[in-house]
């Protein structure tokens, strides 16, 4: 006997998903009235005046689009690279027999376990000194080089579980390494591929401590938005503005790229089970 | 075509031998079947042939020309895998055509060869389609097509039947067939299932644990088995065995079992007295009699039907003896009944060596 579903469970995941929608609906709110109407708690009611000012004062006195470009720039280079690199290398470290290849392997996770507050210093030393401060690379070269461990590690955990046959089949039908990498291996990572470049893109646009202490007149987004409280005015519409400009991007490249989070990264290649 | 000649080939994982000597030349044109259980290095011999795997020492050549360090590519031979490996993103057409692609062949011709492929195989209504959109029969058919369509040196196959259901791998197993006989290609085909090798080879290679055990025609090898191993491995039902002592008793030699019962042994130059033999007899050579001199007291453990057959389990002493008959025999299980053997077809093996005792058979 099929029995109904029973409803409790749509009320509590209900509730439960509603706890995490109230601080956008608060960030909404708070982008969209006075200041001194939300001083209080956004969620008073009384009164309740709709304005756009918060808004219009973000657009004249910070620089949001050049921000939004740099910070695009810089995410778009920071992502592009690995979401290239990272699977090449997964297979080398994979698939190839080459000296050192445990070392080397070794090397680059060592890589995952460095923070980044620990190459700052250094960093910033050497870019000082090659004149790279204040350029988009002074932040994208870190922030390719320190994902380059996971992102490797993502890919070749997911080549784990790639049939081996198919690396086979493509080497008896008369495919090189590089060959079988770009015409059989690449279009069927596109799962791992994704995983990577959501995820990078993320951290990249969001990040805050390298893009603060090496752009200048490049900010991005975020180093912007930190720079709209003030130490006497909190700004809070302002920042809800900033805040909600800032989300944008990545909520409609997560939109867009969902399915490849939830796909079944297992290739489909005629084997049962 | 080619003929494969594989000498004193071995492979090791680091100090893991896991192919010992082989020895191995297949003529051309010839359907060879590798067979053994998990794990005795079929597989690797054939990846060994196909150039997937590096040989340790010793050499293979095709046309006697020693490949051991050419890339698959280089080497002419068409592969079918057991999980059809047909590459996700492409449709069936570009799957069979991707090889002569590859090698840059003109478009006309690869067309012509995908079309000739495809009414072979019956693929025509599904150029299009995806493998994923396909059923586990045509992702087989279709993993065949890409081998059939570059006309290669040598076909090499990877238990390519294992993924389907019995009656399908039973219609594909005389289309394989069908097919070796149309094209006349030299094939090496490797199966754990000692009833595809039976059916399909024009000779049989039985391996075990990294040795070949036995090469032979199909019959050869079910009527002599080299030695207890491919004597078990091969026929089905399995082959009895019984073990005892040779005993000489008049002109000949008897068998005196461990459970105290005497069998007459058929001539052979290798028995001696007191020598520890294992018998062996297949389960079609023993039959259920009335009580005679050369009958064995047994019980009936259980009755199999099968329709066309019985197979009939009893336990003599502490052997437990299959029978095969075509009668439906009317007994129960837990009845008292004699058995008795046809001398002739009795096999007989050195116990301490396993390998079997000639007789004139």
């Amino acid at each position: 006997m099929i029995t109904q579903t029973p409803k409790w469970p749509v009320y509590v995941l209900g509730s439960v998903a509603l706890v995490w929608i109230i601080p956008l609906v608060g960030i909404i709110a708070m982008s969209i009235r006075p200041e001194g109407e939300i001083t209080s708690g956004w969620w008073t009611i009384e009164p309740f005046t709709f304005t756009l000012d918060a808004w219009r004062e973000v657009w004249v006195n910070y620089p949001i689009g050049r921000a939004f470009l740099n910070s695009l720039a810089v995410a778009s280079f920071a992502t592009v690279l690995p979401v290239l690199f990272a699977p090449a290398a997964a297979y080398a470290f994979h698939y190839l027999k080459f000296p050192f290849r445990r070392i080397l392997l070794l090397i680059l996770v060592n890589a995952f376990v460095v923070p980044n507050q620990v190459v700052i210093i250094p960093l910033f030393k050497l870019w000082r000194e090659t004149g790279l401060i204040d350029t988009y690379w002074s932040v994208v070269i870190p922030f390719v080089g320190l994902s380059f461990a996971w992102a490797v590690l993502l890919v070749k955990n997911f080549l784990s579980n790639f049939p081996r046959s198919l690396i086979d089949a493509a080497q008896v039908d008369g495919c090189g390494h590089l060959r079988t990498y770009f015409f059989i291996v690449l279009p069927n990572t596109i799962t791992a591929m994704a995983a990577v470049g959501i995820l990078q893109f993320m951290w990249t646009w969001n990040s805050l401590l390298l893009p603060m202490l090496f752009l200048r007149e490049n900010a991005t987004l975020p180093v912007m938005l930190s720079t709209i409280s003030g130490a006497y005015e909190p700004n809070w519409d302002q920042r809800a503005v900033a805040t909600i400009i800032t989300s944008i991007l990545p909520l409609v490249i997560f939109l867009f790229f969902q399915k490849y989070f939830s796909a079944d990264g297992k290739n489909n290649s005629g084997s049962k089970g | 075509m080619a003929s494969i000649q594989i000498t004193e080939a071995t492979k090791s994982y680091g100090n893991t031998a896991v192919l010992h000597g082989i020895d191995l030349n297949i003529q051309d044109g010839e359907f060879i079947v590798l067979v053994g259980p998990s794990g005795c290095g079929k597989s690797t011999l054939l990846r060994m042939i196909a150039g997937l795997e590096e040989v340790t020492s010793g050499s293979i050549s095709i046309n006697e020309r020693i490949i051991n360090d050419l890339p698959p590519r280089d080497r002419d031979i068409a592969m079918v895998f057991q999980s059809y490996a047909l590459y996700p993103h492409m449709s069936v057409e570009e799957n069979i055509s991707y090889a002569m692609t590859l090698r840059k062949s003109p478009k006309e011709k690869i067309a012509s060869a995908v079309n000739g492929v495809s009414s072979i195989l019956g693929l025509n209504g599904l150029l299009e389609r995806r493998p994923k959109a396909l059923s586990g029969g045509q992702r087989q058919r279709v993993a065949m097509g890409r081998a059939i369509v570059r006309d290669p040196q040598a076909f090499l196959f990877d238990e390519p039947l294992s993924n389907l259901d019995a009656r399908l791998r039973e219609q594909m197993r005389s289309e394989i067939r069908k097919l070796h006989r149309k094209l006349n290609a030299t094939s090496i085909y490797v199966t754990h299932d000692q009833i595809e090798a039976m059916t399909m080879a024009d000779r049989i290679v039985a391996m075990h644990d990294g040795y070949i055990q036995q090469v032979g025609t199909p019959l050869e090898i079910y009527d002599k088995p080299a030695n207890v191993f491919v004597a078990s491995f091969i026929g089905s039902p399995a082959m009895n065995f019984i073990k005892g002592t040779a005993s000489a008793s008049g002109d000949g030699y008897h068998l005196q079992t461990d459970q105290g019962h005497q069998i007459i042994l058929p001539e052979s130059s290798g028995l001696k007295d007191r020598m520890d033999v294992i018998l062996g007899v297949r389960p079609e050579h023993l039959m259920i009699v009335e009580e005679g001199p050369a009958s064995l007291p047994a019980t009936v453990d259980l009755i199999e039907p099968m329709g066309l057959s019985t197979l009939v389990h009893v336990r003599v002493g502490q052997d437990s003896l299959k029978i095969f008959t075509l009668d439906r025999p009317d007994i129960a299980e837990g009845t008292q009944v004699h058995v008795s053997y046809i001398k002739e077809k009795l096999h007989m093996f050195d116990a301490r060596t396993e390998m079997r005792l000639e007789s004139p058979v």
